[in-house]
């Protein structure tokens, strides 16, 4: 019996704690492709993104764009097509 | 198979409880939020044409040309709506144009004035000649508070921003400058550029940034005013 319910807690555990990662994923998409929007650089959608490190990040749109997004030292947001 | 039957409904009643969580999430919106706006009194009207009873029929073309007078009244961005992530504090409360015809329609004010602004438009009368109060401080805030527009997008709006207010800065270091079109347009694009943003994840925002458009607009063309922000 306890096996089976860890097996099911653990179960339960993960969706719940993979539900809200999917959807700050899915938020940091729509902040990057609104940035490149901003820029006047051309993203339909984002396909994938991979953080660099603080406030840096490399993203590809489904058109097959790619870009650098992040914050250089002044404050500024850049955008850098790869 | 029995604990394939129960794993199966938990994996289920999970699925739909997570579901059932995301659609909440994507809902919120500061709804309880005041709108920057008074009352429903024609909210996306500024004065198309406001009659200028006063104005000196002897003006000369020179006269004509200062900012004061020309730049809030423009009838060309009448309609379309915009917006502007407004760094300035001052309270701003839009009145009817003066009699005379330097006065503009809107009158910067050094303290937030709650009590004035409802009483500035009357919800029952659509006078054309009246404006539609703004906060700018509000405004300010509930663009720093809305989720519809993520961090690094606001950010890049900031850098914005800050860049056309530089842009308004250089020109007023010579005098009697008035703000040139390419100015105006780059306020547009930037409008537009927060109102696509919000327009479908902060409505109420969106609406109340489209209809202080004139206003926002007023305060920098005018650099008595801008000087004060």
């Amino acid at each position: 019996m306890a096996p089976r319910l860890s097996a099911a807690s653990l179960t339960i555990a993960a969706l719940l704690i993979g539900a809200p990662v999917l959807a700050d994923d899915a938020g940091l998409g729509k902040d990057l492709k609104a940035t490149i929007a901003l820029q006047g650089m051309p993203c339909n959608e984002i396909a994938t993104t991979k953080q660099n490190g603080d406030s840096d990040y490399s993203a590809t749109c489904k058109d097959g764009n790619r870009y650098h997004i992040f914050v250089n030292a002044q404050g500024r947001v850049i955008v850098q097509k790869l | 198979m029995r604990r394939m039957v129960v794993a199966g409904f938990l994996v289920v009643l999970s699925v739909s409880g997570c579901s059932a969580m995301k659609a909440s999430d994507a809902g919120s919106e500061p709804a309880s939020r005041t709108g920057a706006v008074a009352p429903a009194s024609a909210p996306q009207s500024p004065p198309e044409s406001p009659p200028p009873p006063a104005a000196p029929p002897s003006a000369p073309p020179a006269a004509i040309a200062t900012p004061a007078v020309t730049a809030p009244n423009t009838p060309a961005v009448g309609t379309a709506p915009s917006s502007s992530p407004a760094k300035t504090k001052p309270t701003l409360v839009a009145r009817p144009p003066a009699p005379a015809g330097t006065a503009p329609a809107a009158v910067v004010q050094s303290k937030p004035q709650a009590s004035a602004a409802p009483a500035a438009v009357p919800a029952t009368s659509p006078s054309p000649q009246s404006l539609p109060s703004l906060n700018l401080h509000d405004l300010e805030q509930r663009l720093r508070d809305t989720r519809a527009i993520g961090v690094f997008a606001k950010l890049s709006l900031k850098n914005q921003v800050d860049d056309l207010l530089s842009a308004f800065r250089e020109m007023y270091r010579v005098p009697n400058r008035r703000p040139p079109a390419d100015l105006r347009q780059r306020y547009d694009l930037l409008m537009l550029k927060v109102l696509s943003l919000l327009q479908d994840s902060d409505p109420p925002l969106a609406s109340a940034i489209a209809s202080s458009r004139e206003a926002i607009w007023s305060i920098l063309a005018d650099p008595d005013k801008f000087s004060k922000i």
